[in-house]
C-alpha cells in the first residue's frame, strides 16, 4: 500500500492499544476507511474544527466530528446507517482547517463507498450513474438548449460523447467493469418498483 | 517570448456537463475571450462527464478515477493539455490527473481498466482552469485582461463566490500562483474583476461552499438551498449588483437556486450570476444575446442596464 502522508509507522503500533477498541468496533472499519479515503483518519484528536467549518452543521444534525470518532473506534455499523452522512457538501473546509492533516472529507467518501457496498446509498446518486452510462453526460443536452446553442454559434450538441457516440461504449464499459450500472439499475429497481 | 498575433498557447477544452448543456454562453464566452487573450481552445472530441465527483466519488472512487482518466487519456492523445471552466470539472480531471501521476497504485488499477477500452493513462498533460490561466502572467495575467476591456463595466458593485473544489483541500494543490492557495480570504478573483472596471466587494463568509456540492443538492434540495440562502443574505447585506464565479454548477444552485428559494422559502433576492466567462465577454464588447443571458433563471437586466 501507499504511504500516506504523515503516518510514522511507529505510531501504527502504538494505534493497535487496546483502548480504543469498543465491543462494538470493527477494527477492520477503520482499516477500510484508510485504505480508500487515503488520509490519516485515525490521527483525529476530536478538536472538532471540522465541525465548526462545516456548512451543513448549523442547518442539520450532521457532525462531521462525529463521523472522525466513528473511523477512529471502527464503528461501522453507526457510521455506515447514518442518514447524515450524505449531508456532506464536499467543501473541503474541514480539510483545509484540520490541525491534524486529516482530509475529513474523504474520510466521509471513503464511509459513504463503503456504504453503497451494502446497497446504502440515496437514489439520486445512481440516477447520475444512469444518466451517464446512456449519454455520457450526468446532466444531458436538451432542445432548448440545442436551440440557444446553435444561436451562440455553437454546434447543436457539444462535441462530447453527445456528439460523437461512438464514444459512449467505451464509458459503458468502464461502469460495467464495476458492474456499477447493473447495482444501480437493481437498486432503483428495488426502491421504486 | 513573443508577442506575435496568433495564439501563444493552445489547451484541449474539457466542457464538462452543465456549461455547454446548460450555461452554453459560459462556452461561447471562453472561446471567444480567450482567444483575444491568445489562448485557443480546441474542442476535446468524446469526453464525457467528469464525473460528478460527489455522486460518483461517493459510490466508488475506483469508478470516478477510471472515468476521469478516460477524459484525461483523450487529451494524452491529442498531446494537448486541458483547460476547463468548472470547479467540480476541476476536481476530477486536475486530482484524478494528480493523483493518478503520484500513486503507482491507483494508476496501474485504472490502466487495467482502460485496457479493456485500449486505453492507457501516462501522465504526458497537466490541467488547468481557465480562471487560473487568467490569472496567471505565464499564460494571460490580470493586465492583459484588464488591457483587452473595451466595454469597462464600471459603476458594477460585483460579489465573488470562488466556489470549493478549484482551491480546496489547499493542501493537494500545486498553483504556481501563491495566492491561490489561500482559502481563508483569496483576492485573485477580485483582481480580477477590478481588472475589468468593476467594483469588488467583499462579504461574510465569502469562502461558504454554495451548498450544491456532494450529492446534497439531490439528496436533500431545502437543506443545500438552506446553505445558498445564507450566503444570498450575506451577498445581500453588501447591495451587490451581481455574483461572479468560476463554475456553472455553483452558478446553477446560485441562479436556478434563487428561483428554488423563492417558491420553497418566500424569499426573493433577483441577484445576477454570472460566470466569469460571460463577465469578460462582457466588457471585451460581446452582447447579452451572445452570451446567451437570456437564458438564466434571474434576469440579467438591472446589472447590464449598469454596465452597458
Amino acid at each position: 500500500m501507499a504511504r500516506v502522508k504523515g503516518y510514522p509507522e511507529a505510531l501504527e503500533k502504538k494505534l493497535r492499544d487496546q483502548r480504543y477498541v469498543r465491543e462494538d468496533s470493527n477494527p477492520e472499519f477503520t482499516k477500510n476507511v484508510k485504505s480508500i479515503s487515503r488520509t490519516i483518519a485515525h490521527m483525529c484528536y476530536q478538536c472538532g474544527t471540522c465541525t465548526g467549518s462545516c456548512p451543513s452543521a448549523p442547518r442539520s444534525t450532521y457532525r462531521i466530528r462525529k463521523f472522525m470518532r466513528r473511523a477512529v473506534l471502527g464503528l461501522e455499523n453507526e457510521a455506515l446507517t447514518d442518514p447524515d452522512l450524505w449531508l456532506c457538501t464536499t467543501c473541503y473546509s474541514c480539510a483545509d482547517r484540520c490541525p491534524r492533516d486529516i482530509i475529513p472529507t474523504d474520510v466521509i467518501m471513503s464511509m459513504r463507498n463503503l456504504a453503497f457496498k451494502r446497497d446504502i446509498v440515496p437514489v439520486n446518486f445512481l440516477k447520475t450513474v444512469q444518466a451517464i452510462y446512456s449519454s455520457g453526460h450526468g446532466v444531458p443536452n436538451n432542445d432548448v438548449n440545442r436551440a440557444a446553442r446553435e444561436k451562440l454559434g455553437l454546434t447543436r450538441d457539444p462535441p462530447t460523447t453527445h456528439m460523437y457516440p461512438e464514444y459512449i461504449k467505451g464509458i459503458q464499459t468502464i461502469l460495467n467493469h464495476y458492474k456499477l450500472k447493473a447495482n444501480a439499475d437493481r437498486i432503483v429497481k428495488e426502491r421504486e418498483g | 517570448m513573443s508577442e506575435e498575433s496568433g495564439a501563444k498557447h493552445k489547451f484541449a477544452f474539457y466542457l464538462g456537463c452543465i456549461a455547454p448543456n446548460r450555461y452554453p454562453g459560459c462556452e461561447a464566452a471562453s472561446i471567444k475571450a480567450m482567444k483575444k487573450l491568445g489562448v485557443e481552445l480546441v474542442p476535446l472530441k468524446g469526453a464525457s462527464c467528469c464525473p460528478a465527483p460527489g455522486a460518483f466519488g461517493s459510490i466508488d472512487l475506483n469508478v470516478w478515477y477510471a472515468m476521469a482518466a478516460r477524459n484525461l487519456v483523450l487529451a494524452e492523445q491529442m498531446k494537448m493539455d486541458i483547460a476547463l471552466l468548472c470547479n467540480g470539472c476541476y476536481k476530477s480531471i486536475w486530482e484524478v490527473n494528480h493523483k493518478l501521476k503520484h500513486n503507482k497504485d491507483l494508476r496501474d488499477g485504472v490502466n487495467e481498466v482502460l485496457k479493456e477500452i485500449d486505453m492507457e493513462f501516462k501522465g504526458t498533460i497537466n490541467v488547468y482552469h481557465t480562471a487560473e490561466l487568467l490569472y496567471n502572467e505565464r499564460f494571460v495575467g490580470v493586465d492583459k485582461v484588464r488591457d483587452s476591456v473595451t466595454n469597462p463595466l464600471t459603476g458594477a458593485r460585483i460579489a465573488v463566490h470562488y466556489g470549493c473544489h478549484i482551491v480546496k483541500p489547499h493542501k493537494d494543490r500545486e498553483f504556481e500562483k501563491e495566492a491561490m492557495l489561500n482559502t481563508e480570504h483569496p483576492t485573485w478573483m477580485e483582481e480580477l474583476v477590478a481588472a475589468l472596471g468593476a467594483t469588488p466587494v467583499e462579504y461574510r463568509n465569502k469562502m461558504q461552499c454554495c451548498g450544491a456540492g456532494g450529492g446534497v443538492r439531490g439528496y436533500d434540495l431545502v437543506h443545500s438551498l438552506d446553505i445558498t440562502n445564507e450566503k444570498l443574505i450575506n451577498l445581500k447585506e453588501v447591495k451587490a449588483d451581481a455574483l461572479t464565479d468560476i463554475c456553472p454548477f455553483c452558478q446553477l444552485q446560485f441562479d436556478r437556486g434563487q428561483i428554488e428559494i423563492q417558491e420553497k422559502f418566500g424569499v426573493t433576492y433577483n441577484l445576477p450570476v454570472l460566470h466569469y466567462a460571460e463577465l469578460l465577454g462582457l466588457a471585451q464588447g460581446m452582447s447579452p444575446q451572445e452570451l446567451g443571458l437570456d437564458l438564466h433563471g434571474i434576469s440579467c437586466e438591472p446589472f447590464l442596464q449598469k454596465v452597458l
